[in-house]
């Protein structure tokens, strides 16, 4: 039983990094109709910056803030540089387009930092043991980094009048317009909160799961698995969805062999797809042809 | 008989088996003389890169005609190269099978994880199919590197190498000589592919999905074959690089394989089967440079340091040259043809030219059953005659017999109900016009019968058979096709070729006939009908041009063309008349009717009510979604409720504006 509550614990605060990424995905998705692969990139670049950024002698605190802005400008630049390009952005184009992207930045970080995975020195705070179970801070820190971040965002969506009116750019671009939010002010928005919900992953898991040029690929697909469970558009299922995952990973790399983990996802994916394709908790058949 | 003259100037798309292959026998013969002068002349370096762009040819090969065909994306190309890779490899080594059947196998098992992983996923639309396969690509990985059966993460190795006659092929010459034969097969298929019934179905079917399925193409079945067919060409190569290599481990199945595949198909043109090889040197030439090229300038670069290069020219591809190398072939070789034929113009100023086209000479296929007592005068009187010939239909009834019967059809949108428990039935050889005022539920009532939308509850027969609820190309290869309201042409392709694709019930060729090329005929003959069909209807003098091109009025006609050239029993016009000038709604009035003459049952759905009342046997009318009446025209003509709820609130004024529309028709 503590086992199992030990997992728990690991598979919920891993479950909270592809809630941010699946937060992410889904800012860009119902604004853009684009699938970043970039997505998990995000979360390896602003590791390994803030990580080189505390080696120089940053105080840690102010090295997350640097990488947290340089990559959400990042992602800013990407838009405005390679996706607002691209006039026709169909489904085949975004996803080679941001492949590109993931696959360029993929390479940068690795002539920058080199192929060996890096480690943030970890959050101040003292590791809680509850009835056998031990519960390291630096968890702590990643939900309660899910629930500000995950939680701000999912607010900004659902309660102000920006954020509806930036879901409604999707769909109805002159309605848009007419409330005050031209289609390519939408835009940047999205691809700003994905950078920084992608950074804020990144910088948060990195003391445990630390950094590596080529661990974003994997990262933003389990993100979007856990999308996938809120239908590509629901905040609160796809956290759910991720959070799930996380478990379920953490349970199979506990009970069964840990080199199976990164094979769940997919098999979850591709059941979701079969049985469910609309996610958790749309009604059906809303995505089939 | 009817009309079976050419009209004059009628360009015609030339026949036979040489004008129609000539690019590819010239390309396939020019690639056959480079592969034999390579190994004599390459140096060790170059012979390496050769070698491996032959046999990463054959997974791009299948990539590019996924994403072009299936307009459909693989990021796990690797896995299904490394499935291949591995079957071959450990059939090799643990079983001793001998190589061709080893090879089949790898062949095979790669087309049978992308049949179970395409038979769900291409059901979906989007993003989805592209993301399950790079999950298989990690799933594959993870699976070859953790089961002890595929030796983990040392792999398979300790397998023969090849024999051919007895020679073993063991030096890279050799292996070049061995593998181009099979790139150049896989080549001439996939272009044949590409030009055939099934490659030209789904061209239309990126162009508009729901005319092509109109028409009767199942782009499912169309697209998972596709899919399996592009994982046996990735299959193939990983077979050839088992052998090449020697040793399969999990590297083969890695992202950036996947990548690169990919990037090769980005470079040569998406869904260009030349490009794909021509791509696959140029990445491989990358490659090559970029690892000596980026630890020079970097010092202390390892790893897969390329990538920076596949990520710009990803990118930079995309932004700046969309079509690929092919699309840039083509431009150049546009803009020298236009040079010479100026140049050739001026030259021959004074000859007369009368024989531009001559076309290949060959008799018109006899495609319309005339209609007896049918009055057709050749072409050119026949511009102020306007009753054309009518082309050959279907009539599996006798006039009368009910064709469609729709019961209690019905569709809710939450809690607006646009189609409310409407039955009626049509006989067949009628014409029935279904009317109502904007927002009545007539589209929505069509698109159910078609099979576009799925009504919420109610029946649809066709021909006895139930077929609300399937897709559109289930009634459509029964006979039952459509016309659109908002017009759905197939743009990337011309006049003519739209046409030929309503031809497609008509057909019987399959992929892999297609492949073989063995359906030349069956194509020759349709593109004549499709001519035929084009020339009746005063469209054969735009035959030749992109389809976008053609004014509204004659968009339209052409449509009506592509329906009536799948010979259908029950056609469904909607709103067919809307954009046509005043003499093209007299000639398509008088098609109909000669239409309905030769058995063809018609249903239409028309706002030009007079047209309707004075052409339709039977007049069906919806209010609200709710079918009001229905009846021959005098009747619904007269029924009160139609006036009032058609024509206005009140009775006495409704029926004066009836009798105004009257006189103007």
């Amino acid at each position: 039983m503590t086992d199992f509550l030990q997992l728990t614990a690991a598979g919920l605060s891993q479950g909270s990094v592809y809630a941010l990424l699946a937060v992410g995905l889904i800012a860009t998705y119902t604004v853009r109709h684009v699938v970043n692969i970039a997505q998990g990139d995000y979360a390896m670049l602003a590791g390994l910056g803030s990580i080189s950024l505390v080696s120089a002698g940053v105080p840690l605190p102010v090295a997350i803030l640097i990488a947290l802005v340089t990559v959400t400008l990042a992602s800013v630049l990407i838009e405005r540089l390679v996706i607002a390009r691209v006039k026709d952005l169909t489904t085949l184009v975004s996803i080679i387009l941001t492949l590109g992207v993931s696959t360029l930045l993929q390479a940068i970080m690795l002539l920058v930092w080199g192929a060996e995975a890096r480690r943030l020195p970890a959050f101040p705070g003292e590791d809680l043991l509850i009835g056998g179970v031990s519960i390291r801070s630096q968890e702590l820190w990643m939900l309660g980094t899910l629930v500000v971040v995950g939680g701000g965002i999912l607010l900004f969506y659902e309660k102000t009048r920006w954020g509806k009116a930036l879901r409604a750019s999707a769909e109805q671009p002159v309605a848009a317009r007419i409330v005050g939010i031209s289609p390519a002010a939408a835009s940047v928005i999205a691809f700003a909160i994905a950078g920084f919900a992608g950074a804020a992953a990144g910088v948060v898991s990195s003391p445990i799961y630390l950094s590596i040029w080529s661990g974003g690929l994997l990262l933003g697909l389990k993100g979007f698995v856990a999308a996938v469970l809120g239908g590509l558009v629901s905040f609160r299922a796809a956290i759910v969805g991720a959070l799930l995952l996380g478990m379920l990973e953490s349970y199979v790399a506990g009970y069964v062999a840990s080199g199976w983990k990164d094979a769940v996802a997919f098999f979850i994916l591709i059941i979701v797809l079969i049985i469910r394709p609309a996610g958790l908790v749309l009604r059906p058949n809303a995505v089939r042809v | 008989m009817t009309l079976l003259e050419k009209t004059p100037g009628a360009v015609r798309s030339k026949t036979g088996f040489w004008p129609n292959n000539r690019s590819t026998i010239i390309g396939v013969a020019i690639l056959a003389v480079i592969v034999i002068i390579v190994p004599f002349t390459a140096t060790s370096s170059m012979m390496n890169i050769a070698v491996f762009s032959m046999i990463f040819a054959l997974p791009a090969i299948g990539l590019s005609l996924l994403m072009g065909l299936a307009g459909q994306v693989s990021l796990g190309q690797a896995a299904f190269f490394a499935i291949g890779a591995y079957t071959h490899a450990i059939l090799l080594q643990k079983f001793e099978v001998p190589g061709i059947l080893a090879a089949v196998c790898g062949v095979l098992a790669a087309m049978l994880a992308a049949l179970l992983v395409g038979l769900p996923m291409l059901r979906l639309r989007g993003h989805y199919l592209a993301l399950a396969t790079l999950g298989l690509g990690f799933i594959v990985m993870i699976a070859v590197r953790e089961w002890e059966f595929t030796g983990r993460t040392t792999g398979i190795y300790g397998f023969g190498r090849p024999e051919v006659f007895g020679i073993p092929i063991d030096n890279n010459g050799l292996f070049f000589w061995f593998v181009a034969p099979f790139v150049i097969v896989g080549l001439v298929l996939a272009l044949n592919l590409t030009r055939s019934r099934a490659g030209r179905a789904l061209s239309a079917v990126n162009d508009s999905e729901l005319a092509a399925e109109s028409l009767g193409v199942n782009t499912y079945a169309l697209r998972v074959k596709v899919f399996t067919l592009s994982a046996g060409f990735a299959g193939l190569g990983g077979v050839f690089y088992a052998y090449q290599v020697q040793i399969v481990s999990p590297q083969v199945a890695e992202f950036h394989v996947s990548v690169e595949l990919l990037l090769m198909v980005v470079i040569g043109g998406l869904g260009s089967v030349w490009g794909a090889i021509a791509g696959a040197f140029i990445v491989e030439l990358l490659s090559e440079g970029l690892r000596d090229l980026i630890p020079a300038i970097i010092p202390g670069a390892t790893g897969e340091v390329q990538l920076i290069g596949y990520g710009i020219v990803l990118i930079l591809v995309i932004l700046l040259l969309p079509g690929g190398l092919y699309q840039a072939v083509r431009t150049v070789w546009a803009a020298i043809r236009r040079r010479s034929a100026s140049r050739r113009v001026a030259a021959a100023a004074k000859v007369p030219d009368g024989t531009a086209d001559a076309g290949t000479g060959d008799a018109p296929t006899r495609a319309f059953g005339g209609v007896p007592g049918e009055p057709a005068g050749p072409p050119a009187v026949a511009d102020d005659e306007p009753i054309p010939s009518v082309p050959a239909i279907s009539t599996p009834l006798a006039a009368g017999e009910t064709i469609l019967e729709v019961r209690g059809l019905t569709k809710r949108y939450g809690g607006v109900v646009a189609v409310d428990d409407v039955s009626f039935t049509v006989p067949a050889g009628r014409i029935m016009g279904l009317i109502g005022p904007n927002g009545a539920g007539k589209t929505t009532c069509f698109n159910m019968i078609t099979g576009a939308i799925p009504p919420t509850s109610g029946t649809v027969s066709f021909l006895g058979e139930e077929v609300q609820g399937r897709k559109p190309h289930v009634g459509a290869v029964r006979g039952l096709t459509r016309t659109f309201q908002n017009l759905q042409v197939f743009t990337s392709t011309d006049v003519v070729g739209n046409v030929y694709m309503g031809r497609y019930r008509k057909g019987r060729a399959g992929i892999i006939r297609g492949m073989l090329g063995l359906q030349g005929r069956e194509q020759y003959r349709n593109e004549e009908i499709a001519h035929d069909i084009l020339d009746a209807m005063r469209l054969g003098d735009v035959a030749g041009l992109a389809a976008g091109d053609l004014p509204f009025g004659r968009q339209r006609m052409m449509e009506v063309c592509r329906a009536l050239a799948s010979e259908p029993a029950l056609l469904l016009l909607d709103e067919p008349m809307a954009g046509l000038s005043g003499r093209e709604r007299d000639m398509l009035a008088n098609l109909l009717r000669a239409l309905r003459d030769a058995g063809l049952t018609i249903v239409l759905v028309e706002h030009d009510v007079a047209q309707v009342l004075s052409l339709a046997d039977s007049v069906a009318v919806l209010d609200d979604g709710v079918l009001i009446a229905h009846g021959d025209p005098e009747s619904v003509r007269n029924d009160p409720a139609v006036i009032v709820a058609y024509l206005g609130t009140d009775a006495e004024e409704a029926k004066h504006e009836l009798e105004e529309l009257e006189e103007h028709a």
